[in-house]
């Protein structure tokens, strides 16, 4: 059989996950936090075919996320908090387990803990007297939290030593791996109260990537129908 | 039997392997750094032909075609902002040196991350080399480095490291984005490009057209079997046995 239908084949699958990944980008636009997919492909291995290399086609490769700075927007909300520079919050999931996001969507819950949308307290976590009023809370570009005039917290940013071996473990958090390493505190980053991290998805360039991607599927497909045209010639070999 | 069989069979074997490498291309026309392959036929050695009875030479007969080779296009790729600040584009000849687990190879595809320790990789696992083969190490995981048309990688307007781009004789393509060769000095005229990658030099347009006329070539062929076959069959019919 010709070797060429699935490498034809193979370069189809890729460009498939391409326009998987492309999609979750776009479906992600207004995502407060969301980080583009950075996708890349590989050639496969090579192998003689009548003492000739050939290659085996295309595999996709994973190359993490950009963390390109999302552009900010207003809310007015002064428990909404964006970060401004690389590194992320530090939360604990339901589960115990500790994830990093940059959605810093906060509320407060019953006990006055500041929490996330999805209810994920922060870690260290951070407390307000109960029946704060939250329009009364400021946050230092520095991440002092201060209730009325009294400080009662830090609001700590991490990052991990490779992001882009993060897990995405969904609702806007990313869980550390022993790729990506555990997290550390970074310097530098600054927060912005009353404010959010817009996605970094950029719709034109994802846009143009899907057709570039869907060209190369149809590309790919034209040489299976011609693997398939020789098969036929060489069937009508005998007849 | 007839010769002319086995020839035009050589036509058609020919072809597979064309079509595979073609398919190849186009598999791999979104693969960053990659460069497509050109397949060139060659005759195999001619063959004098002599009359048996009297000795007399006929003439040279050809016994078909073979791939003789595969040359790598290492034609400039297209390069393609991404503006992430740890893609980079080779412009010009020369390749990126990464350390695997099996020693040293060489790429075009710039599409770097960090690991864990701190070190430039590439997407599927090597060590990014600087111009002394030692792996490169940057700090806070990537962000904020910037590196400069001459492969100079600074961070906060410090220098750390400068990336090993080195010319490569014999390349051969190993998988994952890879070449193997013996590396010389650097190429003149190479600048790095930050933010960019460059996009696989595989031309569509030019790859549709070999396929086609690579397709008639094979089917030019099998039609020579069938009139070889034919002129078989007249003669087993009319009693004789035809052949050169």
């Amino acid at each position: 059989m010709p070797e060429g239908i699935y490498s034809a084949a193979a370069g189809m699958a890729a460009q498939q996950t391409r326009l998987d990944s492309l999609a979750n980008d776009v479906a992600n636009v207004n995502t407060t936090g969301y980080k583009q997919q950075r996708l890349g492909f590989r050639d496969l291995v090579y192998q003689a075919e009548q003492g000739i290399p050939i290659g085996a086609g295309s595999a996709p490769v994973d190359v993490g996320r950009s963390f390109a700075q999302g552009s900010l927007t207003e809310t007015g909300d002064p428990l909404s908090v964006a970060i401004v520079g690389p590194g992320f919050f530090q939360v604990r999931r339901a589960d115990g387990s500790v994830a990093l996001t940059r959605d810093g969507t906060f509320a407060l819950d019953a006990n006055g803990a500041l929490v996330t949308a999805t209810g994920e307290k922060l870690v260290p976590p951070l407390t307000v007297p109960k029946g704060t009023d939250p329009a009364s809370i400021s946050i230092s570009p520095s991440g002092t939290v201060s209730a009325g005039k009294t400080a009662v917290g830090r609001l700590s940013i991490v990052t991990v030593p490779a992001p882009g071996a993060l897990a995405a473990a969904g609702d806007n958090l990313f869980a550390p791996t022993a790729a990506s390493g555990a997290p550390v505190a970074v310097a530098g980053t600054t927060v912005q109260q009353g404010a959010l991290e817009t996605s970094n998805v950029d719709l034109a360039g994802a846009m143009t990537e899907m057709i570039d991607a869907q060209r190369g599927y149809e590309l790919a497909s034209r040489a299976i129908k011609t693997q398939d045209q020789l098969l036929d010639v060489a069937n009508q070999l005998v007849r | 039997m007839e010769r002319g069989l086995y020839i035009a069979a050589s036509g058609m074997l020919a072809e597979l392997v064309r079509q595979d490498q073609l398919a190849n291309d186009l598999a791999n026309a979104s693969t960053p750094g990659y460069k497509a392959d050109r397949a060139s036929q060659a005759s195999f050695g001619e063959l004098l032909l002599e009359n048996s009875a009297s000795g007399q030479s006929i003439g040279p007969l050809g016994l078909g075609v073979h791939i003789a080779e595969l040359k790598t296009d290492f034609s400039q790729g297209p390069i393609k902002q991404t503006g992430e600040p740890l893609d980079v584009a080779l412009a010009g000849p020369g390749f990126l040196a990464v350390q695997t687990t099996q020693g040293t190879s060489y790429t075009r595809d710039g599409q770097l991350t960090v690991d864990v320790k701190g070190r430039l990789t590439l997407a599927s696992g090597p060590l990014v080399l600087d111009t002394q083969g030692k792996p490169i190490t940057v700090p806070t995981n990537g962000a904020n480095v910037t590196i400069g048309p001459d492969g100079t990688i600074a961070s906060a307007g410090k220098a750390i490291a400068k990336l090993g781009i080195v010319s490569l004789e014999g390349a051969a393509k190993a998988g994952d984005n890879l070449y193997t060769g013996k590396a010389g000095a650097a190429p003149a005229g190479t600048t790095v490009q930050q933010g960019a990658l460059e996009g696989s030099d595989t031309n569509p347009a030019r790859v549709m057209v070999d396929m086609i006329v690579s397709l008639r070539a094979y089917e030019s062929s099998q039609r020579v079997i069938h009139s070889i076959d034919e002129t078989l069959q007249r003669g087993i019919q009319s009693g004789g046995v035809g052949g050169a």
